[in-house]
């Protein structure tokens, strides 16, 4: 789908049958660009999205179905405390998912469906193909059939080791 | 042992303290046993396992608790786990301890929940190195008559199969030990001469001796995947390696060195949520659309894991900060440059030229050796920077089986602790270590130039023993006789066999020519 004004056109497609590697938004979240440029505002990576895909979450109503949900929801919870919010909202929203909240709030956290929902936009929302971008100095990772290629190029790498 | 520890730890159980005792076998020998006795209080209230399996009619027993069997099926390397009614050292000897056994107040009550009318049973002889007549077996079964079994004898799929175990002793290779000529020169009958040193019996837990569970392993098996490599890790070890991992469901796994991704796959078959990173591409990409690492975790159902083109060598470079930890485990297999090159990203030249900007996105860095020295010093700092306290890292490396020493010749690190070093052989002299470490202090950004230094005790000459392993191994087979022999007949063999293939491929192209 389009979206009037935005600046990124992007295409979402729910299921398809080739084996397509993906990024997700989870891994985005931990990804960082740490260069003496960057002086620690080398975070979050902007992302230009050319294919995004959403996988439909496989839910079983039956009591293994349940077993997994329950799993899922206390995996997320363990990860709110590492994840950076803001960037993950604003990374959604630069892969075309707007509905997540500002805030992180107390009541939130401890909503069953809302972190089912979180679930989702962690681990079922990938990126494709696109571009990952520094904030600060500008410096472009290219992402390609979902892997993103966070290799330096040799003149940046000498100063990168201790 | 190694691996059933790892195992008992991750559902809290610890091996040799008051809640699982190791007790001693009968005969003791100077050599290693196939059989562990452990020893458990009979009151398991409040604890997470139970010994009896399926659904449990026991109020005594609690619903949530897993059964025994379960955890135990996890190990590889066990074969199976018996509920021990009676031990000796002869037949004898077993059979009055269990009628002793079957009059304590523990037995009797075990032995009622066993032997309804309603429980069809079994006893299976297992002999070790000694061969039996039916006949002979039987009446080693008429000796354990005393137990009443009220239910019927049923030979497939009883509800109860018992064991009786006549351990002989066997060597380090799983031979039996035995004197064939006793000192008149005379040629001993077999079984005579290989007396027991132990007689088990007992009821077999779980599903009967985790033969069916070798069955469900050979679906995973490298000869089933989609994708392989020339290093992927056999499945085998693999899941030894997620056991020393604790890898379990809901855990956060990395395979820094994914490869193929096959040591990722049986940790996603463990139920953990699955990364990998690799500095090449062409591995990460896989061959075709149906040939790749996701194609093989699609071939068992598994959700996609994450894989990222990035160097380990500036992991930091690129990842958040270690203020907070990300995954549980780390399982891998790092390149040592046997049968997969190390690299990591970087030029020959003090000084490369940086590249034009037109041409930086399809620039393709150069890679240079990476020193096995090297590789573990940044598997172990990115470690102790992203594992969870507590998380495990497990690796293998290749290493001599002489002049190692565990304390001085491994890599070490402040934060990580060594917990386990196990040793498998190929050969006479080599073989590999599978080395499990756990993380058990905060990493300090601050330190890293001090973690990195002290990651080898003994500077070069440590890293030395694990490094360059492939001319060592050439240097050592050139210095044997009869190589300059052997080396010519193969260079031989390799040459007719080009000139074959360029002769059919001619006769190819000729015939096509013709149609």
């Amino acid at each position: 789908f389009d979206r009037d004004g935005a600046r990124y056109n992007f295409i979402s497609v729910l299921i398809s049958t080739t084996t397509i590697i993906i990024m997700r938004l989870l891994t985005h979240n931990t990804l960082r660009n740490n260069s003496n440029d960057a002086k620690g505002e080398g975070f979050p990576l902007g992302i230009t999205a050319t294919e995004v895909r959403v996988d439909e979450p496989y839910i079983m109503d039956d009591d293994h179905g349940k077993e997994e949900q329950q799993r899922n929801i206390s995996f997320v919870k363990g990860l709110l405390n590492m994840l950076d919010w803001s960037a993950l909202v604003k990374a959604a929203s630069e892969m075309g998912l707007n509905a997540l909240p500002s805030k992180l709030t107390e009541d939130l956290v401890k909503d069953e469906d809302f972190l089912r929902a979180l679930f989702h936009v962690l681990m079922n929302v990938h990126l494709v193909r696109g571009i990952l971008t520094c904030p600060r100095t500008g410096r472009e990772f290219l992402v390609l059939d979902g892997i993103p290629n966070m290799i330096l190029k040799e003149d940046e790498c000498e100063n990168a080791r201790m | 042992n190694a691996e059933l520890e790892s195992v008992l730890d991750l559902f809290g159980i610890k091996l040799s303290s008051p809640d699982c005792q190791i007790l001693t076998l009968p005969t003791s020998t100077e050599r290693a046993r196939p059989f562990l006795v452990l020893s458990f209080p009979h009151n398991l209230k409040g604890k997470r396992f139970r010994l009896q399996d399926g659904k449990c009619d026991d109020q005594s027993q609690d619903q949530d608790q897993i059964p025994f069997s379960n955890i135990i099926s996890r190990c590889i390397l066990v074969r199976s786990v018996i509920e021990l009614w009676g031990v000796g050292k002869t037949l004898s000897d077993c059979v009055a301890c269990s009628k002793k056994w079957n009059e304590s107040s523990i037995g009797k009550e075990i032995f009622e929940k066993n032997s309804g009318i309603d429980k069809s049973w079994k006893i299976t002889i297992h002999t070790l190195g000694t061969k039996y007549t039916r006949l002979e077996q039987d009446n080693m079964r008429l000796r354990f008559r005393f137990f009443d079994f009220k239910g019927q004898v049923k030979m497939e799929d009883p509800t109860n199969e018992f064991i009786m175990i006549r351990e002989a002793e066997i060597d380090v290779l799983g031979n039996v030990v035995h004197p064939q000529q006793d000192c008149n020169k005379k040629i001993i009958q077999e079984n005579v001469a290989r007396p027991p040193i132990g007689v088990y019996f007992g009821r077999i837990l779980g599903q009967g001796r985790l033969v069916k569970g070798r069955g469900a392993m050979e679906q995973y098996s490298l000869k089933r995947r989609a994708y392989l490599g020339p290093t992927s890790m056999d499945a085998e070890l693999s899941f030894i390696m997620t056991n020393f991992g604790q890898v379990e469901k809901g855990k956060c796994v990395i395979d820094p060195f994914v490869g193929t991704g096959s040591i990722l796959l049986s940790c996603a078959i463990r139920g953990a949520y699955c990364s990998g990173t690799d500095i090449d591409i062409r591995v990460l990409r896989g061959r075709s659309e149906h040939e790749n690492i996701r194609s093989n975790f699609l071939q068992f159902g598994l959700p996609r894991p994450e894989l990222v083109r990035s160097d380990n060598a500036i992991y930091h470079r690129h990842y958040q900060r270690s203020e907070v930890p990300l995954y549980d485990a780390i399982v891998t297999d790092p390149p040592y440059g046997i049968r997969a090159g190390a690299r990591k990203t970087g030029s020959k030249l003090e000084t490369p030229k940086p590249v034009v900007e037109e041409l930086r996105h399809n620039h393709i860095a150069q890679t240079k050796p990476y020193s096995v020295a090297d590789v573990m010093a940044d598997l172990l700092d990115m470690a102790a920077r992203t594992l969870v306290m507590g998380g495990r890292l497990v690796y293998v490396i290749p290493s001599f089986s002489i002049n190692f020493s565990i304390e001085d010749d491994l890599p070490q690190h402040t934060c990580l602790e060594l917990i386990h070093c196990c040793y498998q052989s190929f050969t006479s002299e080599l073989g590999r270590r599978i080395v499990t470490m756990k993380k058990v202090g905060d990493y300090e950004e601050t330190h890293q130039e001090e973690y990195l230094s002290a990651v080898w005790k003994n500077g070069a000459e440590s890293a030395e023993k694990c490094a360059n392993i492939r001319d060592k191994l050439l240097e050592a087979a050139k210095k044997k006789p009869g190589y300059q022999q052997k080396a010519a007949i193969r260079k031989e063999k390799r040459r007719k066999s080009r000139e074959a293939k360029k002769l059919s491929k001619r006769k190819f192209a000729t015939l096509d020519q013709k149609g």
